[in-house]
């Protein structure tokens, strides 16, 4: 059994020179100490991107992707499929664990400062994949043609298109047309399953290449300390498989809330009826919905939430620019200004999730 | 250190993690390719039926006769005509909601509720019944009865 | 003071608008000449209330009734028209008829939009040449003889009217001309039932022609406003039959309205306007209305019922009711207020009807066949509900239970077909019925159960995997372990 991997391996590595990549791989190593453990998380994201792909892609087995489809399939897959509500349950739920991930892993990075030079684009392709990973949430939200996923896309699309200028174009856009319809669903469906995956594939073999290249970064206060006090962990085989490991109890989670907590589906979404009452999105796009409530309804003549819609884009902006206007973190400095910035949008975020989940 | 001692004990040891750690690989990969195969799996119906239901094989339909069939959750009675004409209308009286039945003694479609009676179009010939019955579409593929929505 | 100063001016303006017609108006020269020469129309004119009433040939036919010379008198210039023909002879009753200050001048109490509903009716529309209504005044009220409505020479005293209008519509040649499938039986039926009977006798009181149809306004009984259109029938007989003082010396209830008014049909005629739904004539007849007799009954309401009616027909029962004089499917269901027939009809509990006959002392085994087929409907309904209440359960689990609900179907199907088959009396054909929903509601029970059995064991499935999976993670760490256990040694 041993030599048969022995004679593969060499087989390959006569083609393609493995050996010297194995080497480069083996080299790598993975500082050791106090916020190790946020290093997961990046890993895990991964884990639960993976889960999304293959699961999505047995979705794509049966689901059919028309107004007067959608949801009928959607019933088909969980009542007469065999599995089918745990594949899709299993696929809502890692939506839901992914984003979360990915907001605990895009916080980690920044509280480390770990953007600084040399790792400006990291942190560019991490955000640019952090926006779609967004979309990714959006555009799957509308896919079972519910009365929810069908209000909320509406909703979310009314509020895309109060952008001044450029609003109304990206709202047809996204809609296909005026409204929410069976258009929409064409469209949404195409980004879902198509142009996102496709982008977000590039962009993450980016990230992984160069996070490779450049190894896993120091925090700020261990740059300054000699080799021989750092304590690092090879990549291969031990932080691998810590992180295999990390990946099987995320997997134990998502089979439990498979489980005791399935997929719903609700009402097929009819275009003609109200809006339920107390219709809100996604939880994570839940602080911007709520806080956007706050807003009174004009400020200085321009309407309160354009403005902010504006104050969140804004915001956007300036994180997803955080290496090139933090200067003193790429000197080596600490930056209090950045964690308390920081801290203030964390704190904003719970906070306003927890209204608008209560609300 | 007697290396002579410890080392065959540990082999043992590394020796039975391993198979441990093999057999633990082996259940997972089970439990997640077993609900994969299964999931792959065509289901006994095939595909979502929302707007044709597929009846059955024309052969095993005789002439002169009627039957109700499911579609969706609604009741709908498929008939051969003598001359072997296939139609299918809605099941579901127009007076009070009664299942509707083919009266091949009368030649017609009867709702035994109050005596309501249709014909072989779904015209509400006789009786309290307001309104002719729905019709519904059938295709005949091959061997192959399908029943759809008109619309 | 006022009052009788007002009171006496009213009076001298009354006389001088009144008498000085009478008194200064010389005699009425058409009226002279005509009734000396003979002839019908002033034979006829003597009695006239018009005559009576001081109103002149001239007023209709026109000229001057003042001069005796016959040229002048019936002379275009002084406006003679002569025989009106068509339209112009209601026109001429119109001129007066139509204004209400004219007919208070006379003191005539009666209405004054006669023409008004004769030009919407039926009879309003245009004969078959094309020329004029189908009907005018005359028609119906004569030319020359016209007395009130109450006075018993009238063609339209309600001893009169049947005949009256018999003249056009028990002529089928003439009817034909302008609806041929309209029946002109309605006469001689009218004569068969009970009110044209006695209306033959000299009763002015019971129904006639006029009583379902009105006078002037009579319109198709397809329209939706006319007073025999299905919906306003029960409205319609009630008028009298619901009124006690009308209906005194008949000694017949008068209670049928609003017991009706109460029962399904009625809601469902009343309310629901649903038309196929039975009104008072559709038991009792319209022309020839009669109680339907007591061996006819279940005939009667067969012609809708028709399952039940040929079940009871066919039944023991039909001989004993007869026999007993027992009017057939009124004993149970009653006649005007029959409601919803439940399950609690049926059997031997104090609101069933069997045990009324079959009681238990005195016939044993109809009492047990009684409660048993009771029970037996019983058990349907529960299990139907427990069925029904265990797919519920299954679809909140999130479990597809189409195809469920669709069976269930044929469940309440076989609790109709069963209700319909008490009728039989028959304690096998019966439980025979209720067994096919009985087989029904444990195919969609069990069906329900595995659904619902299907959630659970999923979190089976769940344990097995959760198992396999920690074992794995918890070997895998302790093989971390024992790598890094391995360096730090090395």
């Amino acid at each position: 059994m041993k030599s048969f991997w022995k004679n593969l391996y060499g087989w390959i590595d006569e083609r393609v020179q493995l050996e010297d990549l194995v080497k480069f791989m083996g080299k790598k190593y993975v500082p050791v100490h106090r916020n190790s453990i946020w290093y997961y998380f990046g890993g895990v994201s991964l884990f639960l991107f993976i889960i999304q792909v293959v699961t999505g892609i047995m979705l794509l087995f049966y689901y059919k992707g028309s107004s007067d489809l959608a949801f009928e399939s959607v019933q088909f897959i969980m009542s007469k499929v065999q599995f089918g509500w745990l594949v899709r349950s299993i696929h809502a739920w890692s939506a839901n664990l992914f984003i979360l991930s990915i907001f605990i892993h895009m916080f980690s990075v920044y509280f480390e400062k770990a953007y600084r030079k040399p790792r400006e684009m990291t942190w560019i392709t991490g955000m640019l994949m952090f926006f779609m990973a967004l979309g990714f949430g959006f555009s799957g939200y509308l896919l079972p043609w519910n009365e929810l996923s069908f209000f909320a896309t509406k909703v979310g699309s009314d509020i895309a298109g109060q952008i001044p200028w450029i609003g109304e174009p990206i709202k047809e856009f996204i809609r296909g047309g005026d409204d929410v319809t069976g258009a929409t669903l064409s469209r949404l469906f195409g980004f879902h399953v198509a142009l996102l995956p496709g982008i977000f594939t590039i962009i993450l073999g980016i990230h992984l290449i160069l996070i490779q290249r450049q190894g896993i970064s120091e925090p700020l206060h261990l740059e300054k300390s000699s080799s021989k006090e750092k304590r690092t962990m090879p990549f291969f085989p031990n932080f691998m498989l810590r992180d295999l490991l990390l990946w099987l109890l995320v997997l134990n989670v998502l089979a439990i809330l498979a489980v005791f907590f399935p997929a719903d589906l609700g009402h097929k979404a009819d275009p003609f009826s109200a809006a339920p009452a107390g219709i809100k999105p996604e939880w994570y796009f839940l602080f911007m919905f709520q806080s956007l409530k706050y807003f009174p309804a004009y400020i200085l003549s321009i309407e309160g939430e354009l403005v902010g819609i504006l104050l969140f884009s804004a915001a956007a902006i300036l994180w997803l620019l955080v290496p090139f206007w933090d200067r003193k973190s790429s000197r080596g400095e600490h930056n209090r200004f950045i964690n308390y910035a920081g801290l203030f949008a964390v704190i904003f975020i719970i906070i306003l999730t927890i209204l608008g989940w209560t609300s | 250190m007697n290396y002579s001692n410890e080392k065959p004990v540990r082999k043992t040891r590394r020796d039975f993690l391993k198979y441990l750690l093999m057999g633990g690989i082996a259940g997972l990969v089970i439990s997640i390719f077993y609900p994969i195969i299964s999931y792959l799996k065509p289901p006994k119906q095939n595909e979502v039926e929302v707007s044709s239901v597929k009846v059955g094989k024309l052969s095993e339909i005789e002439k002169d006769s009627g039957r109700i069939i499911r579609f969706g959750n609604k009741p709908v009675i498929l008939l051969r005509t003598k001359t072997g004409e296939l139609k299918a209308l809605s099941a579901v009286c127009t007076h009070l909601n009664c299942t509707v039945q083919f009266r091949k003694d009368l030649e017609l479609i009867w709702c035994a509720c109050h005596n309501g009676k249709y014909d072989l179009n779904g015209r509400n010939i006789s009786g309290p019944p307001p309104r002719p019955l729905e019709p519904y579409r059938v295709v005949v593929k091959g061997d192959e009865v399908f029943v759809s929505k008109l619309t | 003071m006022k009052k009788i100063l007002i009171q006496t001016l009213f009076f001298i303006s009354f006389c001088i608008f009144i008498f000085p017609k009478n008194a200064s108006a010389k005699e009425d020269q058409c009226y002279v000449c005509h009734s000396t020469l003979g002839g019908k129309p002033a034979e006829l004119f003597k009695n006239d209330i018009h005559y009576k009433k001081g109103i002149s040939c001239a007023d209709c036919h026109g000229g001057d009734n003042q001069t005796d010379d016959m040229d002048k008198a019936m002379s275009k210039s002084a406006g003679f028209k002569g025989v009106p023909k068509g339209d112009n002879i209601t026109a001429a009753c119109v001129r007066c008829h139509a204004d209400s200050a004219m007919m208070a001048k006379y003191g005539a109490k009666i209405p004054t939009n006669q023409f008004e509903l004769l030009k919407g009716s039926v009879h309003g529309k245009l004969s078959i040449d094309g020329t004029e209504r189908i009907v005018q005044c005359i028609t119906c009220h004569n030319a020359h003889g016209i007395v009130m409505v109450d006075n018993p020479a009238s063609p339209v005293y309600p001893l009169n009217i049947p005949q009256t209008c018999g003249k056009c519509h028990s002529n089928a040649v003439y009817m034909r001309s302008y609806n041929p499938a309209l029946p002109v039986d309605q006469l001689q039926k009218y004569r068969t039932s009970v009110h044209g009977m006695r209306n033959a006798k000299g009763d002015p009181k019971p129904a006639q022609c006029e009583s379902c149809h009105g006078s002037h306004g009579i319109l198709s009984v397809k329209d939706v406003r006319s007073s025999v259109y299905p919906t306003n029938i029960p409205g319609t007989c009630s008028k009298c039959h619901s009124n006690k003082q009308y209906m005194a010396q008949y000694k017949i209830p008068t209670d049928q309205y609003a017991n009706y008014s109460k029962s399904v049909h009625g809601i469902a005629l009343l309310q629901k306007h649903d038309l196929g739904a039975p009104a008072c004539n559709s038991c009792h007849g319209n022309h020839a209305a009669t109680p339907p007799g007591i061996e006819s009954i279940s005939e009667v309401c067969g012609t809708c019922h028709a399952l039940n009616a040929e079940l009871f027909s066919k039944s023991p029962h039909k001989k004993a009711f007869d026999e007993k004089k027992l009017p057939e499917c009124e004993t149970c269901h009653s006649n005007h207020d029959i409601v919803t027939a439940t399950d609690k009809l049926l059997g031997v509990t104090p609101n069933a009807v069997c045990s009324k006959c079959h009681q238990e002392d005195k016939d044993p085994k109809g009492y047990m066949e009684a409660k048993t087929m009771r029970q037996l409907i019983d058990s349907l309904e529960s299990s139907e509900k427990s069925a029904l209440a265990l797919v519920n359960e299954a679809e909140q689990k999130g479990m597809e239970v189409n195809e469920e609900l669709f069976k269930l179907r044929d469940a309440r199907q076989a609790r109709l077909e069963s209700r319909t088959m008490v009728h039989a009396f028959n304690l096998d054909k019966f439980k025979a019925t209720v067994d096919k929903g009985l087989k029904v509601t444990s195919t969609v029970t069990s069906e329900a159960k595995a659904a619902i059995h299907e959630y659970y064991f999923r979190r089976i499935g769940l344990g097995i995997s959760v198992v396999i999976i920690s074992f794995l993670a918890l070997v895998l760490y302790l093989y971390i372990k024992r790598i890094e256990k391995r360096k730090e040694e090395s």
